[in-house]
């Protein structure tokens, strides 16, 4: 499954992998961010904080016409408004793809699966 | 002044978020990261705003209480990154010092240090140049002074300054910043605020407005924003940057700023006025820089002006925008993990789950203690944990933890399963000592299971096992052995996957093609379809498969 561009001289592919890379990394960069998470709750409660080349688990990416809807599973810190990390989260994934893919971002939905708490 | 209290305390944050809001627009101005959008100093300032209101309702003689309340406000009304990061400094600090009824300077420092752990602690990848760096290089400027110095005012003068030469270093810290040549939005706005509390603790009134010599660094940040939000030439809307000054005359319109921005706006944005009584400057985006001038010359006579048209630069940076080296950070890596593996594949994959450094071992994979040191030394770590994801380098791993002069402790991972999980588990945040209980305990929760050759005629745990015949252990015992692979294979994955396996990782070595690998990789499927399979080549020697059970 991939995200398809034409132009021109022909077609650009982006898969949708790329895309969860993409949208993964400018997610952790977000102050307040501790992880991606998958999209299955774990079992035992705990969320497993995936690694770079899993972030396509916590990511979903769907074309919906000529937009990108994304949706994303992420683990919050502890004591930071959780609203607004991710409202920020929003805001960075979306500009930076469209930045980088150059395709309007149409939604990008949060899903906070866990918080991580840390001692102040 | 040796001792502070609450309702003092909470003069200051009044004080701090006053100064902060008499700037938010210049904070606004300098804001190109991490979304170009200009909203850094609004959001700070709601926060801040938010927190001084708090404060102000709950202001009493002990600063413990007042500081709590006012981490309560930051908290609810924290807006943007740099509102939660805020947030988060002050959080840490009130927690701090919340039985406190007053604090001494050394007392105040430890807070403002607690409030930079705190804040490091709530994200991934801390991101260098940025509040968090002015926040911290201040903090631990207070530490510092703090060894040696008992009064709050010289003490706080120190953190002050520390922080407006934190900021000025920002640029060299995060890329985007030298590139559109600002200092840190958010760090700025922290300034700010430190400068607010400075000014109160000296009685001192602070200037309601700053003057802001340089617009320069204004025009290239709203360029900035200019470039970021244009995918295509054709999008630019006003062509021409248009940048002049008027210089005022007696015979001339009275300037009054509010008026002549308005004006202004309706020819095209990115507006910049900046005005004292003798001169205005003036930069905007416009489709027609003849009217812009004319409306100028009301005001008395134009001088150094400058008109470009950014279609046409436009077109050459999007052109040379692939060709921009980045600056370069340091190759440094104050905080390591160093590991060891065998077969490059799996080096790369550590790599890029958060290993500072990765020893290739060779066929033997048994590094000495001298490798392990030397590896330590070449990356400039000051603090490290070692991964030797092997049995038998553990003891050598522990020799050059104590033959570092640094902070270094081992992490006993046996094998590579246990290796990545317990990087995954690495908090750069954390001590050290703390980093190995937790990344011991997560390297706990992967079952690790390889295929491997006999190179002897044996019998092990009621196996028996031929020469060049293919092994499967499971968990460091030795559980199948047969002649063919696939057969042995199959039976190591049926005793290690359960109903409760979440995600399998499959590094296939060099003798076997990815091929193979996945139809290990639909084996697996078939016996739980739950699972999520990820196959690496891992072109490791001696073992044709390496699984790790989550």
């Amino acid at each position: 499954m991939s995200i398809e561009l034409k132009n021109d001289y022909g077609q650009i592919e982006i898969s949708n992998d790329v895309i969860a890379q993409v949208a993964g990394g400018a997610a952790i960069e977000c102050y307040g961010i501790v992880g991606m998470a998958t999209q299955h709750q774990i079992r035992d409660g705990l969320t497993d904080i995936l690694r770079k080349e899993n972030f396509a688990k916590g990511v979903i990416v769907r074309q919906e016409e000529n937009d990108l809807v994304i949706d994303m599973y992420v683990i919050i810190s502890y004591g930071t408004k959780i609203s607004e990390v991710a409202y920020q989260v929003q805001s960075k994934v979306k500009y930076t793809l469209t930045k980088t893919i150059g395709m309007p971002v149409k939604a990008v939905n949060i899903y906070v699966q866990g918080v991580r708490v840390t001692n102040p | 002044m040796k001792s502070l209290n609450g309702i003092q305390f909470a003069e200051m944050v009044q004080m701090g978020a006053h100064h902060l809001f008499q700037n938010a627009d210049y904070v606004d101005a300098l804001n190109v990261f991490p979304v170009p959008d200009g909203d850094t100093g609004t959001n700070m300032n709601l926060s801040m705003s938010s927190g001084a209101k708090e404060t102000e309702a709950n202001a009493v003689e002990h600063i413990g209480k007042t500081a709590s309340a006012l981490s309560k406000g930051l908290l609810m009304g924290a807006r943007g990154n740099s509102g939660v990061i805020l947030s988060q400094l002050f959080r840490g600090f009130s927690k701090h010092i919340e039985n406190e009824p007053a604090l001494s300077a050394a007392q105040f420092a430890e807070a403002l240090q607690h409030g930079v752990e705190t804040a490091y602690k709530a994200v991934m990848k801390p991101v260098e140049g940025t509040i968090l760096t002015v926040a911290k290089d201040s903090a631990a400027k207070g530490m510092e002074l703090a060894k040696t110095e008992e009064d709050l005012i010289v003490l706080f003068e120190g953190v002050v300054t520390e922080a407006k030469a934190s900021l000025e270093r920002t640029p060299d810290l995060l890329p985007v910043l030298k590139e559109v040549g600002v200092v840190d939005s958010g760090g700025q706005g922290l300034v700010y605020v430190y400068e607010g509390f400075l000014a109160c603790l000296k009685g001192e009134k602070l200037p309601e407005k700053h003057a802001h010599a340089s617009i320069s660094e204004l025009v290239s940040a709203e360029h900035h924003k200019n470039i970021a939000g244009f995918m295509d030439t054709a999008d630019i809307e006003f062509g021409y940057c248009t940048e002049f000054m008027v210089k005022f005359e007696k015979d001339k319109q009275q300037f009054n700023e509010a008026s002549f921005r308005t004006d202004l706006s309706a020819y095209g944005d990115s507006l910049l006025v900046i005005a004292d009584d003798e001169v205005a400057k003036i930069h905007i985006h416009s489709e027609e820089p003849g009217k812009v001038l004319t409306y100028g010359q009301q005001y008395g006579s134009l001088i150094s002006m400058k008109i470009e048209n950014m279609r046409q630069q436009h077109i050459d940076i999007v052109g040379e925008d692939f060709k921009k080296d980045a600056v370069k950070p340091n190759a440094k890596h104050p905080y390591a993990v160093v590991t060891v593996a065998m077969g490059e594949g799996i080096a790369d994959l550590l790599r890029s789950i958060g290993a500072s450094y990765v020893i290739e071992g060779g066929q033997t994979m048994n590094p000495s203690t001298e490798d392990i040191v030397n590896a330590v030394k070449e990356i400039q770590a000051e603090r490290v944990l070692i991964l030797p994801n092997n049995k038998n380098i553990i003891m050598a791993a522990e020799q050059a933890a104590e033959l570092l002069d640094i902070e270094a402790a081992v992490v006993p991972t046996r094998d590579v399963p246990e290796g990545m999980s317990a990087l995954l588990a690495f908090n750069p945040s954390a001590t050290v000592e703390d980093n190995c209980k937790l990344m011991s305990s997560a390297s706990k929760n992967v079952k690790s299971g390889s295929v491997t050759y006999a190179v002897r005629d044996t019998s092990i745990d009621g196996i028996e096992i031929k020469k060049d015949d293919f092994m499967g252990i499971s968990q460091g015992k030795i559980v199948v052995s047969d002649a063919s692979l696939e057969m042995v294979t199959e039976e190591l994955a049926k005793k290690l996957i359960d109903e409760d396996a979440e995600i399998v990782t499959i590094l296939y070595g060099e003798d076997v093609s990815e091929s193979d690998a996945e139809k290990l990789a639909e084996f697996i499927e078939s016996l739980n379809e739950e699972v999520e399979v990820e196959i690496h080549n891992g072109k490791q020697p001696l073992y044709p498969y390496i699984l790790a059970v989550e």
